[in-house]
């Protein structure tokens, strides 16, 4: 490189050239990647919320460690007519109670608080009106909210990236049906056509063609929020993509004969790499989200399996007298939003530091 | 005034404007009462002028598909029949009085006819005259519409059988013989049974005009033209609110029954516990239907008490086993499910202790009641029950209602159903349309959540709308589990003709021993201890717990 430079540059290369004395510098180069994790590792904002995110997704992979060794009880496990050792006292996990026969009352139907270390670690935040551990559903109901989190965002970004590189490839009518399909999913708020397609296939399942899906499984609200979030990845990648369709490369890669797929997966596929990879990231906090909000209304995860947006619906109703039940997972799902957020933002940067395309919402 | 100072001003003044609309409408809102106090009418009534509730959601307010006590709660002061019950607290509550016949029943025929004449210048909220041609056109709109109610009709003439009304729906009932001139009714039975009274001051015999649509009217106006009682229904948006005003042209038609305090009642539909009592809380409404949520009770015991009512009513909460499907088709599956529920430590819990443990499927309060405790919590004995049958590993699906304590209820059992072997899932629906899917067949729900309140005290009332396999529809089915046994319903079609006895009361007690032991048709496993919670305004030495309908509106006074 020096010496080509010396050679066609010759003033230049006197310029720059070592004092006398001084050693050799030897210029490398770097690819993109490398100087965006180079910028990356000096945010230090962005790798704190990235480590409190891998710290989150580390406990809720713990979990069936947790229930198994610390709580003693699955996700799912009822104790009503249980007791535990508080500080040596034998308590219900929910209270008795019975109407006596002057028409007065003791209220019952009370779980237990937060006990923290107190039962040796069992109800570390309480029981749930069916007397469940409120920490090992908290650890479940993260795995099932991460699970369908990252499973609708990846399935989401790998079919809007398809339909976008169709769609900026070929152009014309293709393009034309693309962005009418963007345009129809688009025109429904996200939430409504979320939970009228949840409510519907939640009850019956989805059984269409080859493709069988029971109710209650977790396949249906993530399909259901791959398909909603799709057009709000696949409208700004189009519109990258199109303007790269122009570019000389691409001219070139047709002009020499390569393939279609050859010309879209391998020249235009990686000069959008680094905005897939911030959308991906930020797609994922979105569906977590939009998980939760599902859940909560009754149209995503269905009972009795856990997922932080039915904790916080259940935890609603206990909201005065054990706020924890509600908090707990409030936090636990504001936390890793906000973790992936920042990092995903801190990722854009990274990668493209004068980027103006962004998620839209 | 510089152009900055200027907008800094309009500012402030927006400010303002906004402080003072917020501080008036906190005012307002902490001012807002339901009316006046209460004056006291010529009658000796305390009227006022407006009683706000807040509602559990009704399935219909059409008196001839509701079937819940949300919507008969309403309606009994709104649709009247030929007879109905007296406005009174306690076992005087289910004494039968004439509403617009004049008198009970002539009945003669070996107990197969009777005949009834109207009271003369009956009238609609519409101003139209009530005709006695009117009974015969409402109980072929119930058959018209798959009624849910059309199984105590099926012992008029004129019917039953392949040409009958019930399958023909064309024509007319012959049984039923009516003179608009005379004003008379006669109603001809194939056979004498105890309870045609009580069926007769049932919703589904409330009067309405001939050539009303024989489809669900609640929004289409029925409430507004067809009342017959003290009040009439204005308003009605599903879910979300309705409106009961005194029906203008009643004029004390049924002398029997009160004219009512209230003369509005607005109400706002809220089916979430805490939301509901919130609202009795914040001063918005004056009484709450629903339940007060369990962790609520002890703060609303100590700090309210003088706002509280609490009342048992005939009820009995259980689990539906729908014989017809797989796993629950087999004698052995049904009863490891009796054996999987805690009956008498955990599900009581779920009530907030508001409940007393059930085996039977009467109430306590009926004469032909005999306790049964056939079944202890015993999950090894379930699971054993549940290896037998071959069944291990199905899928089963709970059904239950969205709202507490069914959804709780519903998940409790798909956990124990867990226990014992089975893949168990729940599936939650909205209250509003929970009864009338799991009652339509094309649903073939296996197991779920259901509960029967009296709709009159007598044991025809639960067995056979419960458990005769005579009585199965295709839509809105009582009987929810398909139960068909030809010993139960042989004893309980021969049963349904004897008039009270003790004899005739030992055999109802077979009969629920024979549904609950020998066959284990269902799972009952609660009699539930309910909440009426009223606002300080409300006077409760007013209050009135029908045996029927329990809270009776038309009663309360305010302060």
């Amino acid at each position: 490189m020096a010496t080509n430079t010396q050679s066609e540059f010759p003033a230049a290369a006197a310029a720059f050239a070592p004092a006398e004395g001084e050693p050799q510098k030897t210029i490398a180069g770097r690819s993109p990647w490398y100087l965006a994790w180079r910028r990356l590792r000096r945010n230090y904002v962005a790798l704190s919320f990235l480590a409190l995110f891998i710290l989150i997704v580390a406990c809720c992979l713990c979990a069936p460690l947790y229930s198994r060794y610390v709580a003693d009880t699955g996700p799912n496990d009822g104790n009503l007519s249980g007791t535990i050792t508080e500080n040596g006292k034998k308590i219900p996990v929910v209270s008795t109670g019975h109407v006596n026969a002057n028409g007065t009352f003791k209220v019952g139907g009370i779980p237990v608080g937060p006990q923290l270390f107190a039962a040796g670690g069992k109800y570390f935040l309480g029981a749930d009106t069916q007397g469940r551990d409120i920490a090992v559903r908290l650890l479940y109901g993260g795995l099932t909210s991460l699970l369908i989190g990252i499973g609708s965002a990846v399935i989401c970004t790998l079919v809007a990236l398809i339909l976008s590189l169709l769609a900026a490839y070929y152009g014309g009518s293709m393009d034309w049906v693309i962005s009418r399909f963007y345009d129809i999913i688009w025109a429904f708020p996200v939430l409504l056509l979320a939970i009228a397609l949840g409510t519907a296939l939640a009850l019956n399942g989805l059984h269409a063609g080859p493709i069988n899906i029971e109710a209650g499984s977790l396949w249906i609200p993530t399909l259901i929020i791959s398909y909603v979030l799709i057009p709000y990845i696949g409208r700004p990648l189009r519109g990258q993509l199109l303007s790269l369709r122009e570019k000389e490369f691409v001219e070139a890669g047709v002009a020499q004969g390569a393939s279609p797929v050859r010309i879209m997966f391998v020249e235009m596929l990686p000069n959008v790499a680094s905005t897939v990879l911030v959308f991906f990231t930020l797609i994922i906090a979105n569906n977590i989200l939009t998980e939760a909000a599902l859940s909560f209304l009754g149209a995503g995860v269905q009972p009795p399996h856990a997922s932080w947006g039915n904790l916080i619906a259940d935890g609603e109703k206990l909201i005065v007298s054990d706020p924890w039940f509600a908090l707990a997972p409030g936090i636990a799902l504001v936390l890793t939003v906000l973790s992936l957020n920042v990092f995903g933002d801190g990722l854009r940067d990274a990668l493209d530091p004068r980027s103006t395309v962004k998620l839209e919402h | 005034m510089s152009r900055r100072s200027a907008l800094r001003t309009a500012v402030l003044l927006v400010l303002a404007a906004a402080l003072a609309v917020t501080v008036a409408a906190c005012g307002s809102s902490k001012s807002k009462s339901s009316g006046t106090t209460s004056t006291t009418s010529a009658g000796g009534q305390k009227s006022f002028a407006n009683f706000r509730v807040t509602w559990d959601a009704p399935d219909y307010l059409d008196p001839g598909l509701s079937y819940t006590v949300a919507g008969w709660q309403i309606m009994w002061n709104v649709y009247e029949g030929l007879l109905g019950y007296k406005h009174a607290a306690g076992a005087e509550g289910a004494t039968l009085i004439p509403y617009l016949a004049e008198k009970l029943p002539t009945i003669t025929n070996g107990g197969k006819t009777y005949k009834f004449k109207l009271r003369p210048n009956l009238k609609y909220s519409s101003g139209k005259a009530v005709k006695a041609s009117d009974f015969a056109c409402t109980i072929e709109r119930d058959f018209k519409m798959d009624s849910p109610g059309v199984g105590f009709f099926g012992n008029i003439v004129g019917v039953g059988g392949s040409n009958g009304f019930a399958t023909t729906k064309k024509g007319h009932i012959k049984g039923i013989v009516t003179d608009d001139s005379a004003g008379t009714i006669t109603i001809n039975f194939t056979q004498p049974e105890s309870d045609y009274q009580n069926i007769l001051a049932t919703q589904f015999a409330a009067f309405v005009p001939c050539g009303t649509k024989a489809s669900d009217q609640s929004t289409k106006g029925i409430g507004k033209d067809a009342a017959t009682g003290p009040y009439m229904i204005t308003a009605y948006t599903p879910s979300r609110s309705f409106t009961i005003v005194r029906n203008p042209h009643y004029n004390g038609q049924i002398p029997d029954i009160p004219a009512g305090n209230p003369d509005k009642l607005t109400g706002q539909i809220i089916t979430d516990q805490t939301a509901a009592m919130e609202t009795v809380l914040q001063g918005h409404s004056d009484y709450d239907f629903i339940p007060i949520p369990n962790d609520r009770l002890q703060n609303i015991q100590s700090q309210h008490s003088d706002q509280l009512k609490i009342y048992t009513s005939a009820n009995t909460y259980y689990y539906f086993l729908n014989t017809r499907t797989p796993p629950f088709d087999k004698l052995q599956v049904r009863q490891a499910v009796n054996y999987a529920i805690d009956r008498n430590t955990a599900l009581p819990k779920i009530f907030g202790g508001l409940a007393r443990p059930a085996q039977n499927i009467l109430p306590p309060t009926y004469p032909q009641y005999e306790k049964l405790s056939p079944y202890s919590y015993n999950l090894t004995k379930a699971k054993q029950l549940v290896s037998a049958s071959g069944d291990k590993g199905t899928k089963v699906t709970v059904w239950a209602d969205s709202t507490p304590p069914s959804s709780d209820l519903g998940q409790y059992l798909a956990g124990q159903l867990s226990k014992i072997g089975f893949n168990a899932n729940v599936k939650t629906l909205s209250h509003q349309v929970y009864f009338t899917t799991i009652g339509n067949q094309s649903t073939k729900a296996q197991v779920g959540f259901t509960d029967w309140y009296q709709d009159y005290p007598s044991p025809i009332d639960w067995f056979d709308v419960l458990f005769n396999g005579n009585r199965i529809t295709q839509t809105h089915n009582n009987n929810v589990g398909n139960s068909d046994f030809p010993e139960v319903n042989n004893l309980i079609e021969k049963l349904k003709k004897e008039p009270i006895s003790p004899s005739v009361n030992k055999q109802w007690a077979h009969v629920d021993e024979l549904l609950v032991q020998k066959y284990a048709a269902a799972a009952p496993y609660a009699n539930r201890t309910s909440t009426d919670f009223f606002s300080p305004q409300m006077d409760l030495s007013c209050y009135i717990n029908h045996v029927l309908y329990q809270f009776d509106f038309s009663t309360i006074c305010m302060k």
